[in-house]
């Protein structure tokens, strides 16, 4: 009701977009759902003089598989992940951690580049992203980087993205055969911010771990991965990966008015239990 | 009209509706102040309440977080384009009045299009549970929900989406 | 419908008692329905207020000039720009050397500030962009003073002072029998202290509200309000005669006591007064989360005695409540909580002693239940120990305690009617039937009862009336006014479905005209769940002076005895046969009849209370109920699911059996969220909690299907034997949840809202306790 007046842009291009932002400098933002840029500008939170809309930049939603790799456009929507096949076999970690996203009408608007842009801690994209090795396509308009999701994100609401860099792709690897999933999360309430979400990929062989990705969201400034607790459970099977997995380091949460810190971190070791045994169940069954 | 102004042009429950305003301006305030369509409420402005709820080319969006500027272009349906044409109530409105699923109803425009697109949106049966599932981004906070999902029920049980 | 009704008397009725749709909803389901701040002018401005952002300060600056150097900003109003920028309260009960206690606040803040939130200066623009921009550029400087934000520091001799004269707001103490005898001679004794959170109305629609001046210099206020009669404290702080006011409340967006209290009303009609133009004010989610008063949290200390076969001794209870920074109806709440205390039980030896002390936290006032309801959490809780301590069934040791008619309350009110405390035992638990089993490992499932009794209709000493006009149109319609704010219970509906009855006009061909302060009879306020028990008997007695009317004229034309005929639907039907409606109408109209009629109820009476509590009524009667509820608790994140919940009152008669079945839905709704999930956060004076992020209400999927039982004794004081039902089945939610939890883990959470680390609290005892 009370927002002090911004400037709408739409952007054709990423290399128009790009060509804003630089223009802005520093006071003009990506539009790119909004689904949490404008409550923040809503709560005036956020001053800006421009809000750069990117939605509507042609050819940039595809969804593809090619090379072992699942390619999706930063565009597409979590509803989109949650219900598009060749996402569903191809990394169903992806497709398991857009459900978790807000309601549906948060899914049906927010993007997947818009979500993994924001890096919230809490976020589950971000944290599916991690666990799954993928890579973020980022351009300026003129040249494109790769970098890893795990550099991504570096902290809270921060990321490597340059002031005038666009996240236009990503690259999931595609999850192999022997591979199960699992994604455990618990927030106060149904499409709440997660108090702490667990993903995890783990390889399986005659029933037990041969390998294993595991990462927590909610539990630190970025989504992390728990490589001491991937070493632990090796060999494990599903009934005694509990037994092998003590408190959780590495970790840092922070309380606030849903959860104390000590809370996130007595569930960081439930939630990597849960998924971490999930996914060996879907191993096995694969 | 200024430098910042936007044209934006929206059908709203079926009519043309074209109005120039700044480009801040959230969908929500450009249909009850611009438009003088008030039945989507504003009840959190952060996208969560649900009373603000429209439609936009038929998915549910909440008004306040989306710019009508991004829209531009778009058929906008609110409750009351669930209405008969004559503007008595359509068959999904009726469930609701029949089970009481209103009390204070400043929540159930937002109510009655989440539901609409739960029901066309099917592909199987919906449960209590899943239509339970399905209401969680729209918060009542008079009716307990009993009497909504109630109204669902029935209207699924009749093959009613609108 | 998810419920059943158990009636024990009943007389032929034609439409009360029928589950109707109401009439309101169709507008509401149509999106037709202009609440307060869908209606706008052409040409209109809009206010918003510069509010405090600190919690406790005296203010050094402030400095309108920037913001009123912004493009469309017609006006920055201080507190110095205000006609009386005060506003006085009585504190009833409570005595200074002077007199009586007053509590004062002003309207705009000037030097100092006591919460954070509190108002400061009034920008009117052209525009809500214009309110944006000039709202930052107010400029105020704060001296920051010290910080208040516990009430039970807050009453320390050395804890600085929120106002002159001292924290202590209001206190009240019952003394009846010997409490340390009975504790001696004791089978079992039990001490625990619970503590209740501040909670928020959250009601969808802010608040809200469009003024403007009429032709003859009438001010009108449209807002979301619960309480037309604020007129007259309007016109005092505009310095007009009351009689220039008119307040209309609109269907409002919900109220549950949060639209009790002015909000909008005096800025708006400054604003008004000082443009004269049309203004409209809306509050933002945040300022309703920050500024407006909330429940009180409570720490309740209870000591509980009983003999061996579970009959309970005495209580011994301390109550601390948390007034926040102004006085609001702090006192009248802590009253509640002070004669609520003890339950629907008898308790022959009793000692409280309840304060309520001013902090910097956010004010606190009305909430549906108003102070009653939190006691049951101690209550219940502690009727549960006793009875674990002694192995005597839940239910058991309810019903044998359970108050009857002719008992007295603590405080000394004697009840007067019918008490099914022990019908609505049984109903919650046969309808329950086997406790469910836990859905796999790691879970717990549990299942517990908790009662509880709340007051319908005002204090007595308060005096209170309702009236409310009914007439016939010449063509067989009626119009009904009734000065009654509809807060979305169906309060308006209700009036007709009277109305309908007795003068068997069908409920399509009525009017009813509400919640107008200049043109409807006047009706109290829409609180207290008083509305059907006062102004349910004001409609009745309005049809019934004006049915009489009606056939006292067709009496007079046909020479049938007048207790001979009767009103049925067009017609009047005696033992000469039908004169219809229409012509009875002109029998009226030539014999100089008046074919309407006022009726005005007076509620009962009584005398106004001291602190030391030891009379006789207090309030006019209550509702009694209990509730089920089956939980399971996730042993390992904490989380609880509430599996089953059923709630049973005694509602005297069910008016709307529907509207009924609504109350007791979304009341139990209400205190689920209180019970485990809804918390206003404040901390050293800041509130945490500025948005419906993270202020959680339950959502559809936090809560199961509310299953209720309607009993019906028809013992109520309100018309056809109504009991009122909007606060009562609030209460049990709170106690019941803890208990259920307990019953699953052993040990029994003590502290709202009941948090998944609370759970694992208890889950942590409850192993101990086992091992």
């Amino acid at each position: 009701m009370f927002v002090k007046p911004f400037r709408y842009e739409r952007a054709a291009s990423f290399g128009d977009a790009a060509a804003m932002l630089r223009q802005g400098a520093g006071s003009a933002k990506v539009l790119a759902g909004g689904q949490s840029l404008l409550p923040m500008m809503n709560l005036g939170v956020l001053d800006l003089e421009a809000l750069i809309d990117v939605t509507h930049i042609a050819g940039a939603s595809e969804i593809a598989q090619r090379d072992g790799y699942l390619s999706i456009g930063a565009l597409r929507t979590h509803a989109e992940l949650e219900r598009d096949p060749i996402v569903a076999a191809g990394q169903p970690l992806v497709a398991a951690a857009a459900r978790w996203v807000g309601s549906s009408r948060i899914r049906v608007r927010g993007t997947l580049g818009g979500s993994l842009a924001h890096s919230d801690p809490a976020a589950e994209l971000p944290l599916a992203m991690v666990v799954a090795g993928a890579t973020y396509d980022l351009t300026d308009g003129t040249t494109t980087r790769t970098v890893a999701a795990t550099d991504f994100h570096e902290s809270y609401f921060t990321t490597s993205l340059a002031e005038n860099e666009l996240l236009e792709r990503v690259q999931v690897p595609v999850l192999g055969p022997g591979w199960g999933w699992g994604f455990a999360e618990v927030s106060r309430r149904r499409g709440d911010f997660a108090l702490c979400a667990a993903a995890a990929l783990v390889r399986v062989a005659d029933g037990r771990v041969v390998e294993s990705r595991l990462g927590l969201a909610g539990v630190a400034e970025r989504p992390k991965r728990l490589g001491a607790v991937e070493i632990a459970v090796e060999g494990a099977d599903a009934t005694t990966l509990a037994d092998r997995i003590g408190p959780i380091e590495g970790i840092d949460p922070v309380s606030d008015v849903s959860a104390t810190a000590e809370h996130r971190r007595h569930l960081a070791r439930v939630l990597a239990v849960r998924a971490l045994t999930d996914a060996v169940t879907r191993g096995v069954a694969a | 009209m200024t430098a910042t102004d936007v044209t934006v042009t929206l059908t709203v429950n079926g009519a043309p509706t074209t109005r120039t305003t700044g480009g801040h301006v959230s969908l929500l305030r450009w249909l009850r102040d611009l438009a003088d369509v008030t039945d989507p409420k504003y009840g959190c402005g952060e996208g969560v309440c649900g009373a603000c709820t429209v439609l936009v080319d038929g998915e549910p969006a909440s008004a306040c977080i989306v710019l009508a500027a991004q829209v531009d272009g778009a058929a906008i349906t609110t409750a009351a384009g669930l209405c008969e044409p004559d503007g008595s109530l359509g068959p999904l409105q009726r469930r609701f009045h029949e089970h009481h699923a209103a009390q204070c109803g400043f929540c159930t425009p937002g109510m009655l299009l989440c539901a609409h697109a739960m029901l066309r949106d099917a592909t199987e049966p919906l449960s209590r549970a899943d239509i339970r599932e399905q209401l969680h981004g729209n918060l009542c906070r008079c009716t307990g929900y009993t009497d909504i999902v109630d109204a669902i029920e029935d209207a699924q049980a009749q093959g009613i989406a609108r | 419908m998810t419920g059943e009704i158990h009636t024990s008397k009943i007389e032929e009725l034609r439409v009360v008692h029928q589950p109707l749709a109401r009439h309101d909803q169709a507008e509401k389901i149509a999106g037709t329905t202009r609440y307060a701040g869908d209606l706008a002018f052409a040409g209109m401005l809009h206010a918003r207020l510069v509010r405090s952002q600190v919690p406790s300060a005296r203010l050094t600056r402030r400095d309108v000039t920037a913001a009123v150097a912004v493009p469309g900003v017609i006006s920055v109003l201080l507190g110095e720009d205000v006609p009386n920028n005060e506003i006085r309260v009585d504190v009833p009960g409570q005595t200074i050397a002077v007199g009586a206690l007053q509590a004062s606040m002003q309207v705009l803040a000037t030097d100092r500030v006591r919460f954070h939130g509190e108002p400061i200066a009034l920008v009117i623009a052209e525009t809500e962009d214009a309110l944006a921009i000039a709202c930052e550029l107010v400029e105020v400087e704060y001296e920051d003073m010290p910080v208040v934000s516990d009430p039970e520091a807050a009453l320390a001799d050395d804890a600085p002072s929120v106002h002159e004269g001292g924290n202590l707001l209001a206190e009240w103490h019952i003394d009846r029998g010997d409490v340390d005898e009975a504790f001696a001679g004791a089978a079992v004794v039990v001490e625990e202290t619970y503590r209740t959170q501040f909670v928020d109305h959250a009601y969808l629609e802010p608040e809200a509200g469009v003024g403007w001046l009429d032709d003859d210099g009438v001010l009108n206020l449209r807002v979301a309000t619960q309480v037309v009669e604020h007129y007259r404290d309007v016109a005092k702080i505009l310095g007009v005669p009351d009689a220039k006011v008119r307040v209309i409340a609109p269907y409002v967006g919900g109220g549950f006591g949060g639209k009790e209290d002015m909000t909008v009303e005096p800025y708006l009609a400054i604003a008004v007064h000082r443009t004269r133009k049309p203004v409209r004010m809306l509050w933002t989610r945040n300022e309703s989360l920050l500024a407006r008063a909330k429940r009180h949290r409570n720490v309740m200390r209870y000591r509980t005695a009983a003999d061996a076969e579970g009959t309970l001794l005495a209580h011994d209870i301390e109550i601390v409540s948390d007034a926040g920074a102004y006085a609001y109806l702090s006192a009248l709440v802590l009253l509640y909580s002070t004669v609520h205390a003890c339950g629907p039980y008898r308790v022959p030896n009793v000692r409280i002693r309840a304060k309520t002390a001013y902090t910097n936290n956010p004010p606190t006032s009305a909430f549906r239940g108003f102070g009653g309801m939190q006691m049951v959490l101690g209550y219940e809780s502690q009727i549960d120990e006793v009875s674990r301590r002694l192995g005597i069934d839940p239910g058991e040791i309810r019903k044998r305690n359970a108050l009857a008619r002719g008992d007295r309350l603590p405080v000394g009110q004697e009840i007067i009617t019918e008490v099914q405390l022990a019908q609505t035992i049984d109903a919650v638990r046969e309808r329950a039937g086997d406790k469910p089993v836990p859905s796999g490992p790691r879970k717990a499932v549990g299942r517990a009862i908790a009662s509880n009794m709340q007051s319908y209709g005002r204090l007595v000493w308060l005096n209170d009336s309702s009236a409310a006009w009914i007439g016939f149109e010449m063509d067989g319609s009626l119009t009904v006014r009734c000065g009654v704010p509809d807060i979305g219970g169906g309060q308006a509906s209700s009036l007709g479905q009277i109305a309908s009855e007795i003068l068997a006009v069908d409920m399509d061909r009525i009017s009813v005209h509400f919640g107008d302060s200049a043109l409807t009879p006047l009706a109290g306020t829409t609180t207290a769940t008083r509305q059907l028990l006062m102004s349910g008997n004001a409609t009745y007695e309005a049809a019934v002076l004006l049915r009489d009317q009606v056939l006292g004229a067709v009496a007079a034309d046909t020479g049938q005895p007048i207790d001979s005929l009767r009103i049925e639907p067009s017609e009047i039907v005696g033992p000469d046969g039908a004169t219809p409606l229409l012509t009875a109408l002109q029998a009226c109209r030539r014999r100089n009849v008046p074919i309407e009629a006022l009726g005005t109820f007076f509620g009962p009476k009584g005398t106004e209370v001291t602190r030391d509590l030891d009379g006789d009524r207090i309030f006019p009667d209550f509702t009694f109920g209990t509730h089920l509820a089956d939980v399971e608790v996730d042993l390992d994140t904490g989380e609880v699911r509430i599996l089953r919940y059923i709630a049973a009152h005694d509602v005297g008669r069910a008016i709307n059996p529907m509207s009924v079945e609504g109350q007791i839905s979304g009341a139990v709704v209400q205190g689920l969220g209180q019970a485990l999930l809804e918390d206003v956060v404040v901390q050293e004076g800041v509130n945490l909690t500025p948005g419906l992020f993270q202020y959680m209400i339950p959502t559809a999927t936090d809560v199961p299907d509310i299953e209720t039982v309607i009993l019906e004794s028809g013992e109520g004081l309100g018309p056809f034997g109504a009991r009122g039902i909007g606060e009562p089945p609030i209460g049990p939610p709170i106690a019941v949840i803890p208990a259920a939890i307990a019953d699953a883990v052993g040990a029994r959470p003590t502290t709202l809202p009941i948090t998944p680390e609370r759970v694992l609290d208890a889950v942590a005892r409850g192993s101990r306790a086992s091992a």
